[in-house]
């Protein structure tokens, strides 16, 4: 566990600051391996990774609320918003970095990384952190005069918690100084699992972390949640073991159904693609253009969909479609450059 | 050891034969999961008997459908599933059209005529839910007493009131979008005030609203009435946007993605368009959701690949004392096992067709000799058109908005009642579009590259079609029968189907061709509605020729009635002959107005369900025979 300390209502913005700059980054790396996936194959395996990008784009809008109701202003188009790939988390994990790749073995390594439970913690890990690089996330992140690395994104969010605790306790209720209008309600999103919720006191604000936690690493350790909502590391492991988990299972030893995995269904997309390895003037170069054009659009739209205008995430959900078909027109490219590669999004938005 | 996703729930054949259940369900479609799902909540045992595959409950095998339909050539509302030689299905396709005397028995049907009827049914789990369009829009008051009002077709042995609760609990069960404002028409109420919803209104399309700024305030005089025609959005069975003011504020959670394994949640509605057959997110309402959360109790078991062959009857009671089913295990060799399953109730929720096909093949006719007679459909008489400009067709839902006005009025006594539908899916059900504006394009107007692309916006991007879905009411020469000359592979006999559109009809064929040809005029459209005197569904009226399809909404082959003299069951889907035997779903129907009937047919069976729970929900519970 890190030793470091939210004191302040300043520090508190700031890491739910890193905190939407964390679940943002993780969006490309999973939908750049769904996509990669051949239409019609690896279905199971294009439905596990599908449903954990969703649940990050719900961890988002949750973090956004947070930081809505303590009154701070959600920007999703700030210079470095979005990493450039591969990049190491927002949140200091510092073991891996992570990069945008298709749908494999490595990949999904990486996910796991990524998901990895507390629980897990391998017990030299987080002494062995290297110090920060110049070339890692900047934008609202954490200060960078005191070095702050945590082994997960549970332990991320723990120090969260308890800055928001601390703070609680000494400012009271006026903590959720954030005007509710701004909040998004759990008309915008549903699941099989649990929900958006509003943030506007000590309580949404704990369920909304619970959430955020139980969805991702499943913070107790457990498979399932108590609403039987399986955790995104566990549901990546399926992919490995090859069998879905069902209620009751032991950890590594699903009993479910089949997955069945062809990691040769795959479009051979370049992994960590850059505007600058697609020729100039070809067709995949201006698709790629066009999607961070439009990508970053989208950013633009969410951050005023956080900021009093939840109604355009509506009219996002179309976003996402052309930037679902522009991925699956660059990923059926070969780049043209001899290499053995297909192009790919490049995510290169308002680099910092 | 890999436990299949179906094992969970299935129950093996011979087990069943050896279990008395409270409730043999036959058909695992809309009525039999919602009959499933209440009486399994209070605690009863019940077997649910499948004659497809049964085997779609993960992901997986529901892509394997999206994919099939993706990949046919044909897109017919069948196209998605697997047609299996032992449980086969209907196709549009086999429709042709008859001379006089000629019989169809190409297909699954035996189609006599004289009218031929592309109508289809879909024998897989969750029956044809699977492939309905999602329509769910309530009858009308005026639908329950055709009789009383009108002097033609049936009145109802319960009325709109009665059943008007049970409607609200089908939208909460099926999860319905739509806005009651644009409900209020033709007599409807909605219980309590302030009734909304579970979820709001599927947006109007672009080409709703173009059509609405024409048509809205356009009086039509029909009888002694005049009408101002209105489009109105259409309530669906398909996952929206929750009302936050559902259940006085309580709102309303959407019921997602079917799937045993954790992979998937559904979508909301994104407007694939491809509704019929099969929305490849699951925003559409099929009946596995219902049946999985029967399933959930632990209170239901499956049996599927299995169809019921035979109702056994006890000639001194008129008791049921089983029915025997065929278990075949592969869907196409030849090959099965009877069993004969048993119960404390019996419920045949197999459709209008299976359920009276059953009966009769079981030779059980009726004292009255009503069954598989009043058999009932919509006719659908299709119109299409070219706007002037592009409206955004293939976005969206099929359809979002309706003309409801005229689905009732005082020339119910001369003619049938009528509603129309907007199409977003360009001219598909009319010409085969947009597939056959691609071979058009390429192979007659030699266009290809960037005139191609720009043809096909010129032309698809304008289509609308406006279909009407008119009432034909009971009639009891319209009828399923049985003939043993017609079996199919498992040895059990097809249904053989009678059909004659009355002239009660057929006159508002003819005026609804008139009445849309203003329409499109008003909207400033070319009228490129034409009917081939070689297709099937050909009628004429006053000498103008038509084509009329059907609508997959069949009805009143068991229809219910006061009295056992001129019904065959009663208000509660209960056989008036065999106590222990109810007949669900649209069957039980006197009347089906203008309204799609699924919400309905729900509607009635959750009131149904009610009943089969109280007689059930007694001293004695189901027990193993050798207990």
């Amino acid at each position: 566990m890190s030793l470091y300390k939210i004191k302040t209502l300043d520090e508190l913005k700031r890491h739910l600051n890193a905190a939407m700059q964390l679940e943002h980054a993780t969006i490309p790396l999973y939908l750049t391996a769904l996509y990669s996936i051949v239409p019609g194959t690896n279905r199971e395996g294009f439905h596990i990774v599908r449903a954990v990008a969703v649940e990050e784009m719900l961890h988002l809008t949750l973090v956004c609320n947070l930081l809505n109701a303590v009154g701070g202003h959600p920007d999703l188009s700030a210079p470095g918003f979005t990493p450039n790939y591969p990049a190491y988390l927002p949140d200091g994990e510092e073991d891996f970095a992570a990069g945008l790749q298709r749908f494999s073995p490595d990949a999904i390594e990486t996910f796991l990384k990524i998901e990895r439970p507390a629980s897990l913690k391998p017990h030299e890990s987080n002494k062995r952190l290297r110090k920060r690089k110049g070339a890692l996330l900047s934008a609202g992140h954490t200060d960078a005069a005191e070095e702050e690395h945590f082994f997960s994104i549970g332990e991320f969010y723990k120090a969260v918690e308890m800055g928001l605790d601390d703070l609680y306790a000494e400012m009271g209720d006026a903590l959720f100084c954030g005007d509710p209008a701004l909040q998004v309600g759990p008309e915008y999103y549903y699941s099989g699992g649990g929900g958006l919720l509003t943030v506007t006191d000590m309580t949404s604000a704990k369920k909304a972390l619970d959430l955020i936690a139980e969805q991702g690493e499943g913070i107790t350790g457990h498979i399932f949640d108590e609403d039987g909502e399986i955790a995104h590391y566990y549901r990546f492991q399926q992919l490995v073991l090859g069998r879905f988990y069902r209620e009751g299972d032991l950890h590594n030893h699903p009993t479910g159904g089949e997955v069945e995995v062809d990691w040769n269904a795959v479009y051979p997309i370049k992994p960590n693609a850059k505007i600058s390895d697609f020729p100039e003037g070809s067709e995949v170069r201006a698709a790629a253009e066009s999607f961070n054009a439009i990508y970053a659009q989208y950013l633009a739209l969410l951050t005023r969909a956080f900021n009093g205008e939840p109604n355009l995430l509506i009219d996002a959900v179309g976003d996402m479609f052309r930037l679902k078909e522009l991925t699956y027109q660059l990923m059926r490219q070969p780049i043209g450059d001899g290499s053995e590669f297909n192009a790919a999004p490049t995510f290169e938005i308002n680099l910092a | 050891m890999t436990v299949q996703a179906i094992d969970r729930f299935s129950i093996d054949a011979d087990e069943a034969a050896s279990t008395v259940f409270d409730a043999v369900i036959i058909g695992s479609g809309v009525s039999g999961a919602l009959i499933a799902k209440s009486l399994a909540a209070q605690g009863l045992k019940v077997l649910v008997v499948e004659a497809g595959s049964g085997n779609d409950i993960t992901v997986s095998d529901y892509e394997e459908n999206v994919f099939r339909f993706y990949g046919a050539a044909s897109k017919d509302n069948n196209s998605a599933y697997y047609n299996a030689k032992n449980a086969p299905m209907p196709r549009d396709f086999e429709t042709v059209r008859l001379r006089d005397g000629q019989i169809n028995d190409h297909g699954y049907l035996v189609q006599k005529g004289p009218f031929e009827i592309d109508s289809t049914y879909t024998r897989v789990l969750g029956g044809t839910t699977r492939h309905w369009e999602g329509k769910a829009l309530r009858m009308l008051p005026d639908d329950f007493r055709m009789h009383s009002l009108f002097g033609h077709g049936r009145d109802w042995p319960i009325s709109y009131e009665t059943l008007e609760p049970y409607y609200r609990q089908a939208e909460a069960e099926l999860g319905v979008s739509g806005d009651v404002e644009d409900q209020l028409y033709g007599g409807l109420t909605f219980g309590e005030e302030g009734y909304v919803l579970p979820m709001h209104k599927m947006p109007a399309s672009y080409l709703d609203q173009v059509l609405a700024r024409d048509i809205d305030g356009m009086t039509v005089d029909v009888a002694d009435q005049s009408f101002s025609l209105k489009v109105r959005t259409t309530p669906q069975a398909r996952n929206g946007i929750p009302n936050k003011a559902y259940a006085g504020g309580k709102g309303f959670v959407p019921n997602g993605a079917v799937s045993v394994d954790q992979a998937e949640m559904g979508g909301r509605c994104q407007g694939n368009t491809n509704c019929v057959p099969i929305c490849p997110v699951q925003a559409k309402y099929d009946a596995r959701r219902t049946l999985m959360l029967a399933i959930a109790t632990g209170n239901v078991k499956l049996l599927a690949r299995s169809v019921a062959s035979k109702v056994l009857v006890d000639s001194a009671s008129g008791e049921i004392t089983g029915i025997e089913v065929k278990t075949y295990q592969d869907p196409d060799q030849p090959g099965f096992t009877a069993r004969v399953f048993r119960a404390r109730t019996y419920v045949l929720a197999a459709n209008a067709v299976e359920n009276a096909r059953l009966m009769l093949a079981s030779g059980l006719p009726g004292q009255n000799d009503l069954m598989g007679r009043n058999l009932m459909d919509h006719g659908y008489l299709l119109t299409w058109a070219l706007m002037p400009e592009p409206i955004g067709v293939m976005r969206g839902p099929v359809c979002t908005s309706g003309i409801e006005d005229l689905r009732t009025g005082n020339y119910r006594s001369n003619m049938a009642a009528v509603r129309f539908s907007i199409h977003n899916d360009g001219w598909g059900w009319a010409t085969g579009g947009p597939y056959s504006d691609l071979y058009d394009a390429v192979d007659r107007q030699n266009l290809f590259g960037a005139e191609l692309r720009q043809g096909l916006i010129d032309t698809v991007a304008r289509q609308v079609l406006i279909d009407c879905m008119i009432e034909i009411p009971a009639d009891p020469g319209n009828r399923v029968t049985v003939d043993s000359r017609y079996t199919d592979q498992l040895g059990n006999m097809r249904p053989v189907i009678s059909f004659e559109i009355p002239q009660y009809t057929l006159e508002t064929v003819a005026f609804s061709r008139g009445l849309t040809k203003q329409l499109y005029q008003r909207a400033g459209a070319q009228d490129h509605s034409s009917y081939d005197p070689m297709a099937p569904g050909w009628v004429t009226h006053n000498g103008e020729g038509y084509v009329v399809r059907g609508g997959n909404h069949w009805a009143g082959t068991h229809l219910m009635g006061e009295s056992p003299k001129d019904s065959v069951v009663n208000d509660r889907q209960q056989s008036w002959e065999h106590a222990n035997l109810y007949l669900a779903g649209a069957g039980s129907m006197p009347t089906i107005g203008t309204a799609n009937t699924t919400l309905t047919l729900a509607a009635i069976c959750l009131r149904t369900a009610e009943d089969i729970a109280a007689r059930l929900v007694a001293p004695t519970a189901a027990s193993a025979l050798g207990a």
